[in-house]
């Protein structure tokens, strides 16, 4: 399946990546998985989105999902 | 009108949008970059945006707003790339019968605009550059929504 990086997770991660997950494993296991591979992603606190929709951690991925990983959107002003 | 552009943000395209014979109230938000953040210096900003779904969210947005008051129309704006300190990042423009619904939607439009719109800002100071995350907390708080992990 297709996952996207924005912001400060793109600079670490590349815009987009493919990965192949079982059907069931759910996003936050995804998150955790990729984690293990760069320790350095664990200290930027991530939100999900799937297919457009932000969805938690307990979200379990189906085929042909598209998976985006969100640093928090901008504040202030 | 909900538009995500790397074009500068021109205001009169959202008035027109939201002209309306019934409104008698047309308020207007333009968030401009500022040249100052915490104290440092800013010199350039720069957004990014999940396109697709930040124009989608943006609509869902304005129907959720038409739900809470008796408004006519909404149009919103962001600026994504470059933006010049100064020029205007984000535009909301709400037309309504009456100012004080037109008001009191404008400003929870930019609240939420920036709790759950996918849009990221980064500052370039002088000799760093920082992306800005959320200054309150984010958005867990969306209907159907469990708190993240």
């Amino acid at each position: 399946m297709r996952l996207r990086f924005f912001a400060a997770l793109r600079e670490q991660m590349g815009a987009s990546a493919e990965r192949t997950v079982r059907a069931g494993t759910t996003v936050g296991a995804l998150w955790r998985s990729l984690v293990a591979e760069r320790p350095e992603l664990g200290a930027v606190p991530v939100r999900f989105v799937v297919n457009e929709t932000y969805v938690g951690a307990s979200h379990r991925l189906a085929d042909g999902d598209e998976v985006a990983f969100f640093p928090p959107v901008s504040g202030g002003t | 009108m909900f538009r995500i552009t790397r074009s500068p943000i021109v205001l009169d395209r959202l008035l027109r949008a939201v002209r309306d014979p019934r409104a008698g109230a047309v308020v207007t938000f333009l968030g401009t970059t500022r040249n100052e953040n915490s104290g440092r210096r800013v010199v350039r900003l720069e957004y990014e945006a999940f396109t697709r779904m930040a124009e989608r969210e943006m609509r869902s947005l304005a129907a959720e707003a038409r739900r809470r008051w008796p408004l006519r129309k909404i149009a919103m704006a962001h600026r994504i790339g470059i933006v010049p300190v100064g020029h205007a990042s984000v535009a909301i423009v709400v037309s309504a019968g009456h100012r004080a619904e037109a008001f009191t939607a404008c400003h929870w439009l930019i609240d939420r605009l920036k709790e759950i719109v996918p849009i990221w800002k980064r500052e370039h100071f002088r000799g760093g550059q920082v992306w800005i995350g959320p200054q309150q907390s984010a958005p867990a708080r969306r209907a159907g929504r469990r708190p993240r992990r």
